[in-house]
């Protein structure tokens, strides 16, 4: 035993790490109807750590100890649970082989990626909800709790935990299983799971409240779950172009604000501070998109990310080669947040006119009417033609709008640019 | 100087809906507070219910532990040293096992 003082520091993470890794791997030998004994078989193992190692210290490796207890709680658990019957021995004697295997050796870390990998492909299963897929992924996969879910998502602890329910609920109406899809069905399920990892990424990048530090993380749960299926043996070019579009756009992350916290726009960041392990990352997976003669949605927003990295290169950015992604982008989606986007590609080629005539057929969506980005980019281009009275009254009706502190004062400065300072009055209160 | 006996009571559900962060959290604090220079030993009890051993008509009877019949339950000691109880209790008010919901009762050991 190594006295407390000689223990090293833990491994940043590593309990969420290793506990999506652990009840994917419990509920392969316990089966997927099973996956709530995983998950208390898991935190009880959390538990132990908790009271053990303060006292007896750290244990050499760590992995190892949580995944040894693991399996001999997941043995008494399935003896205590009375509606196993008949199947307990059974099961016991698989739990008993699996902790022979060791954490850290090859086998056994090969063996536990497919674990993961089999479990992210259950959880995103296209027969449940994409809210619920989210709220599974990251609570089994990612080690989420219910209430860190909901405030990234500034959903209820009731409704998250309901979301959970009802997506346990359906895997075992439905039967559904950690079996890997079969070739016929694999494209629709690989879109399925790309399609949550996606949601996640892009909850944690531009969600418009929320703290922080959970959004970090959200980012980062989605680049790894992205980089776990990208690198399977399920993987297609599109999933090389999530993981390139995620780890671009995230890179940018550390100059997305300044010491004082406001928002610095994208030509005006201060490119050393971008995450250079991240671009390379990027890039590197974008290279690996290109094989195969696919182009999804994924491969333009990557396209249009790297497009932008380039520019920390010292180059300035190449704005006709944005605005003719956001052109394919834009056929392949219709989406007005694409439109919208494209927009600012517009006015930087084209000038602000052409712009605001770009985006006039938006202002009948109802969607956008509250979205402060909208309004945002309505009054910026306005400001720029000289509107000045329209402009600020785009950045009021923006600051109306639900959004993040930053943003809140990046709008107000936009407003007091306007010429609207003396109707300050006006403003909510920040 | 005299010694201090810091009994830990746990309520397991305090930690089921904690993430694996928040667990790791509570973890690396209550390892930090285990460094403090006047601890002088420190123990974690078996997560069992135990035995308890009574005289009956006589003759000694073990029996299970009061596990089931409470929800606190004795999950671990401290000793530490200090020169009085309003010392003792000082330097405990900042144990996390009091964020984390627990109870702490401090007992001088006697003599020391």
């Amino acid at each position: 035993m190594t006295p407390p003082s000689e223990t090293g520091a833990l491994l940043e993470h590593l309990f969420r790490h290793q506990a999506g890794r652990m009840v994917a791997h419990l509920t392969r030998l316990l089966g997927p109807a099973r996956l709530d004994l995983a998950e208390e078989t898991v935190q009880e193992t959390m538990l132990r750590a908790l009271q053990t190692w303060p006292h007896q210290g750290v244990p050499e490796n760590a992995a190892a100890w949580l995944f040894r207890v693991a399996h001999n709680a997941a043995i008494d658990a399935v003896r205590r649970d009375r509606l196993i019957g008949e199947k307990t021995e059974a099961l016991v004697v698989e739990l008993s082989q699996a902790s022979q295997a060791a954490p850290g050796g090859q086998d056994f870390e090969e063996q536990l990626r497919d674990d993961e990998l089999r479990m992210i492909f259950m959880c995103c299963h296209p027969e449940i909800p994409r809210d619920a897929s989210v709220a599974l992924s990251l609570k089994i996969a990612g080690g989420f709790s219910v209430r860190e879910i909901a405030r990234a998502f500034l959903a209820e602890e009731a409704a998250v935990a309901q979301r959970l329910v009802r997506a346990k609920a359906l895997i075992r109406q439905r039967g559904l299983t950690l079996e890997l899809p079969r070739p016929a069905d694999l494209q629709r399920r690989l879109d399925a799971v790309m399609e949550v990892i996606y949601l996640v990424f892009n909850e944690g990048y531009a969600a418009h409240e929320g703290e922080d530090l959970i959004r970090h993380d959200l980012c980062s749960e989605a680049l790894r779950l992205g980089l776990l299926v990208a690198t399977s043996s399920l993987s297609a070019p599109r999933a090389h172009a999530l993981v390139a579009l995620m780890a671009l756009q995230a890179a940018r992350w550390p100059a997305r604000v300044d010491e004082a916290g406001d928002l610095v726009l994208l030509e005006s960041q201060d490119f050393s501070r971008w995450d250079q392990r991240l671009i390379t990352l990027g890039f590197r997976h974008f290279d690996r998109s290109m094989a195969g003669e696919e182009v999804s949605e994924y491969h333009v927003q990557a396209a249009i990310a790297a497009t932008y990295t380039r520019a920390a290169a010292g180059k300035s950015i190449d704005w006709p080669l944005v605005l003719s992604l956001y052109d394919q982008l834009l056929a392949m989606s219709g989406s007005p947040v694409v439109a919208l986007n494209r927009a600012v590609a517009v006015a930087k080629v084209r000038g602000p006119e052409a712009a605001l005539e770009a985006i006039a057929p938006l202002e009948q969506n109802p969607k956008l009417r509250h979205y402060h980005l909208w309004l945002a980019v309505r009054g910026h281009l306005l400001l720029e033609l000289e509107r000045r009275e329209e402009a600020a009254a785009c950045f009021r009706a923006a600051l109306e709008c639900r959004c993040s502190e930053p943003e809140r004062r990046f709008l107000a400065r936009k407003l007091a640019e306007c010429g609207a300072v003396a109707d300050a009055a006006t403003l909510p209160a920040a | 100087m005299p010694h201090y006996m810091l009994l830990l009571y746990d309520n397991p559900a305090n930690w089921q809906n904690l993430s694996p962060e928040e667990m790791q959290q509570a973890l690396e604090k209550y390892m930090a507070w285990t460094q403090k220079p006047f601890r002088v030993d420190s123990k974690r009890l078996a997560p069992d219910v135990g035995r308890v051993i009574r005289s009956q008509g006589g003759q000694p009877r073990a029996t299970d532990g009061p596990y089931s019949e409470t929800k606190e339950v004795l999950g671990g000691y401290y000793t530490i040293e200090a020169a009085n109880y309003d010392e003792a209790v000082q330097r405990t008010l900042d144990h996390p096992h009091l964020e984390y919901g627990g109870t702490i009762e401090v007992r001088q050991v006697y003599g020391s």
